[in-house]
């Protein structure tokens, strides 16, 4: 039996703890206070601190008086640790390291939520983290065309999150981009979407930017709403008249290769020809899908015309699309799902909501992060993912957080992050970074980076999570790893250094202190056996591989 | 129980770990080893396998299977040869196929309306056409939870795809995705944990983790956290098989090796034979470079058809010869068929109009051609055979029920077989 006072002889103690740093090839000296571990854990205590309200939200009353109606008991307020791990996860692109996470939960103020959202949108992690969703949303995962600049597309989106630009004008720059694609990287989004006549492009204008799929009615009317197969190709005329070119440069071994690609728009008087199911030929001039056309479409830069009327300040498709797909990044689904399949056909959730968030946000001139603000301070992104009885996950109008796997980026940035499997073997290793990088996304992410079904949770994805280079790296406990640092730091505690090392363990894989039923009998064992870096190891492994880490929740 | 040597001192090793009973993974790894009861006969012992060869780019049928000596203009170059099936002739440039032939049935007259290869693939491996509202489960994945799940003690994937990631489960939930080998002539990364990583340890972690999931499962519930607990359940359970050689080809002999091809596709086709005969329940194996709209001729006859020629025989004589060709069904398909009119480039563009599609064994007739295409290959002249009704035949040859129908996650009704009917020709 586990001793009740956790008081234990001191060689107990010090035997496995020089195992340890032999393992771990460190030569600190070990000081070990033979002072008991009990009382010396504030896992409870900061956690049930602070669950104060959240600070007021406009939407509140709306989705307050929702739940009501439908007769729903909302979850409770998520705790600091939960929220915290989910703001770091949908804002940054990763979970918060220990540092960071041990500074919120320490934090007194009544505010420091909103407080933290404030200091992650202004974390440089913050415009990265969209850049790479809006690169998967534009061009997709998969391998890209020779002439697309994918790493030029990610700054130019790293820039505009990062300079706050409104999300209209930075949707009026994608559409209408031209020039070079390596000096312009929004001209890549086009670029990538050319072949067979713009169709890709079309579809993926009217669904990115607008909410709308008219991709079906590209063949045939549509058999739910009222898209016909014109207003597909009324769209598609837009992008007639665009000319690329390659352009050549000597590289440094003297050999000529393509160096770049010009987009440039082309007065045009064509127009879209496409096969009707009835076998005749249908033609189409430039008509925007709510019927407004281009009087002159041979005089006029096509791709301007349709930028300003998707980006039109009296429409409302535009904010639309924006507010739910933000919605659904944050909260796992949209009011209206797919997202990108908003009208009349399809019934959103919490209309009132997704109408007064639109509204607020076309208002307020496009802000993304005050966007974020909003939803993040909203009563639905607070509420805990643990369900209140035994309610059904399909009609709880977003009254507790949804599960939600981790896109491929996030689980890699959040396993560096816990690890840092990258700095072992001493400094930064980008190369390695790169590699493991590669063979993530390929067992992970798959090529349609249209939807959020990323992690599928296939066998070669498990195994790579469970035996995989990275992980095997994570948890050698080399120089330069968290694992060998941990152990460093807990040499140097006073008081129980193995209470230390589960604390840390469980703060850098979960971010949150491990309750006493998940110290108690760790600390103990790491006490009292000689295996004790082999027990981290494993304890590190475990807590890596759970739904708890690998679930944003 | 296992050895003790993982408990904590001084404790009992049951407070230490909490009530594993109540995990749902609280199966030890060590006892993975003591339940490898399966074995070969047992597991094939009234169970059918599938095998898809997939062709992706969508192949010219008229250079393969339906050629046109005849057609002015839409013939080119590739003469017919006679197969071993008589009256069935196919292209010069696959001899061992013809030899063969009277294994498998042509179906030249399929017909269908998708002509964009991501539409096409969907349609191929579904029987359904994309549609936003609800993500089909590739044929793969149903046959796999009808037949493979209904197996008990068995430790390999009940579906494979190799050489791409195949159709996914759609609706049926991640356990029923295609397992997939990226290399078949390649060890599967990561199977093994590391060198110092042992039974034991191995055990322990698994232990560890069956603790932290508990708790958080118990809280939740939800979807997404049972499903990737059943994922790593899976994931164990093949680290510890017995089967797991069964990836390495290095255990056949140079003459098979050779006689298959070592290249991807006939590698992938010899490992799709080892697995079938284990009792997996559907193996696709993957070749790409059929989009040929430049140098069709070209690139068919010096590359994709002697490629294709040689694992498709191969397989197909192999299979004969090991008595599995009677419960094993081949089908050989791409997304569409190639344009009857030659372009400038030298190419065919796509044709879902009227194209082929083969397929045998698994107890069906054989050595016919069913269907056919006009003098020009241009339409369908005689028997139309739709998407649906090649997914009905080949559900009617696994034994799966053909009217079963699931209730999808949104409460919508999808049947596996929505309007097609089964060759008759084939499996009447």
């Amino acid at each position: 039996m586990p001793q009740r006072d956790g008081r234990v002889d001191a060689p107990a103690i010090r035997a496995p703890w020089r195992s340890i740093v032999a393992a771990a090839g460190l030569v600190a000296v070990l000081v070990v206070a033979a002072r008991g571990r009990a009382g010396d854990e504030p896992a409870e205590k900061s956690l049930g601190a602070n669950k104060a309200a959240p600070a007021a939200n406009a939407l509140d009353p709306l989705l307050r008086q929702a739940w009501k109606d439908a007769g729903l008991k909302p979850a409770t307020v998520a705790g600091d640790a939960e929220f915290l791990r989910r703001a770091y996860l949908d804002i940054l692109g990763r979970i918060p390291t220990v540092a960071e996470a041990r500074e919120f939960l320490n934090a007194k103020a009544a505010d420091k939520r909103a407080r933290l959202v404030d200091l992650l949108l202004e974390h440089v992690d913050y415009p990265k983290n969209f850049a790479t969703e809006w690169t998967n949303l534009l061009i997709g995962r998969g391998r890209q065309e020779r002439n697309v600049d994918r790493a030029a597309l990610t700054a130019w989106l790293r820039k505009q999150f990062s300079a706050d630009r409104p999300w209209n004008e930075v949707v009026y720059d994608l559409v209408t981009a031209s020039g070079s694609n390596k000096e312009n990287g929004a001209v890549n989004y086009t670029l990538a979407h050319l072949e067979t006549e713009a169709v890709p492009l079309t579809s993926r204008t009217t669904r990115l930017f607008l909410g709308q799929q008219l991709q079906c009615v590209q063949c045939h009317d549509h058999p739910q709403n009222d898209w016909k197969q014109a207003d597909f190709w009324g769209i598609n005329a837009f992008f007639r008249g665009l000319k690329t070119e390659e352009k050549r440069m000597a590289g440094a071994d003297g050999l000529e290769k393509v160096d770049h690609v010009e987009l440039t728009d082309v007065p045009t008087e064509a127009f879209a020809r496409f096969d009707r199911r009835n076998g005749m030929m249908g033609v189409a001039f430039p008509k925007f899908i709510d019927g407004r056309k281009v009087d002159k479409p041979g005089k006029a830069v096509r791709r301007v015309e349709l930028a300003k009327l998707i980006t039109d300040p009296e429409g409302d498709m535009l904010p639309r699309a924006m507010v739910n797909r933000t919605w659904a990044h944050f909260m796992g689904k949209g009011f209206v799902n797919p997202v990108d399949d908003i009208g009349p056909h399809n019934t959103p959730v919490l209309p009132e909501v997704f109408d007064k968030l639109t509204e607020e946000f076309r208002e307020g001139g496009c802000d993304v992060k005050q966007l974020i603000r909003w939803i993040t301070s909203s009563a639905a992104y607070q509420a805990s993912s643990v369900r209140p009885g035994k309610a059904k996950a399909e009609d709880d109008q977003f009254s507790v957080m949804m599960l939600r796997p981790m896109s491929p980026e996030q689980l890699f940035d959040s396993l560096l992050t816990a690890t840092a499997a990258h700095r072992t073997g001493g400094g930064r290793n980008d190369d390695k970074r790169e590699g493991w990088m590669r063979q993530f996304l390929f067992t992970f992410g798959n090529d349609e980076g249209d939807e959020a079904t990323s992690f599928q949770g296939t066998i070669p994805q498990s195994l790579m999570m469970m035996n995989g280079e990275l992980m095997r790296d994570a948890l050698s406990g080399k120089p330069g790893s968290f694992l060998s640092d941990a152990v460093e730091q807990a040499g140097r505690q006073h008081r129980s250094p193995a209470g230390f090392m589960v604390d840390q363990l469980y703060m850098a894989a979960l971010s949150r202190h491990p309750s006493n039923a998940e110290s108690t009998p760790a600390v103990a064992y790491l006490e009292s056996s000689p295996d004790a870096m082999s027990f981290l190891q494993d304890l590190f492994w475990a807590l890596l591989n759970s739904n708890e880490f690998i679930l944003i929740h | 129980m296992t050895p003790s040597i993982i408990t904590p001192r001084g404790m009992h090793r049951r407070h230490f770990l909490g009530h594993l009973a109540a995990t749902t993974l609280g199966i030890p790894a060590a006892q993975f080893f003591a339940n490898l009861r399966a074995n070969a006969a047992v597991a094939r012992k009234n169970q059918r396998s599938c095998i898809v060869l997939w062709m992706s780019g969508g192949p010219s049928h008229l250079d393969i299977w339906d050629l046109k000596p005849d057609s002015e203009k839409n013939g080119g170059p590739f003469k017919p040869i006679a197969t071993s099936a008589p009256g069935v002739s196919i292209s010069e440039h696959m001899p061992k196929t013809a030899k063969q032939m009277h294994h498998l049935n042509v179906l030249r007259s399929l017909d269908s309306k998708e002509g964009n290869h991501e539409r096409g693939t969907y349609l191929m491996h579904t029987g359904y056409v994309p549609n936003p509202t609800v993500v089909h489960p590739g044929w793969g994945s149903t046959a796999a939870f009808e037949i493979g799940s209904r197996m008990e003690d068995f430790d390999l994937p009940h579906c494979v795809s190799i050489n791409t990631p195949g159709q996914g489960a759609g609706f049926l939930g991640m356990s029923y995705t295609p397992f997939m080998v990226q290399n078949p002539n390649a060890p599967i990364a990561n199977l093994a944990p590391p060198a110092d990583v042992d039974d034991l340890r191995l055990d322990r972690r698994l232990q560890l983790l069956g603790r932290v999931e508990t708790n958080f499962i118990k809280q939740r519930g939800a979807a997404p956290a049972v499903d990737h607990q059943a994922v790593y359940r899976k994931t164990i359970k093949m680290m510890n098989s017995k089967y797991k050689d069964i990836f390495k080809l290095d255990s056949e002999s140079p003459e098979v090796r050779e006689a298959y091809g070592k290249h991807s596709f006939g590698s992938g086709c010899l490992l799709a034979r080892r697995l079938v005969e284990q009792g997996v329940t559907y193996v696709e194996v993957a070749m790409g470079g059929w989009d040929t709209h430049a140098d069709n001729f070209d690139a068919l006859s010096t590359r994709l058809l002697p490629e294709l020629d040689q694992g498709m025989a191969a397989l197909t004589a192999d299979l004969a010869s090991r008595g599995l060709l009677d419960t094993t069904m081949i089908v050989w398909m791409g997304e569409f068929g190639r344009t009857p009119r030659i372009n400038q480039n030298a190419g065919r563009d796509h044709w879902p109009r009227s194209w082929s599609v083969v397929m045998g064994g698994g107890g069906m007739k054989s050595g016919q051609v069913v269907g056919s295409t006009d003098k020009d290959g241009v339409d369908v002249s005689d028997r139309p055979i739709g998407v649906m009704d090649m997914i009905a035949t080949m559900t009617k040859t696994m034994g799966i029920g053909i009217d079963t129908q699931y209730t999808t996650p949104r409460g919508r009704p999808m049947k596996v077989v929505d309007g097609g009917k089964p060759i008759a020709e084939l499996v009447g």
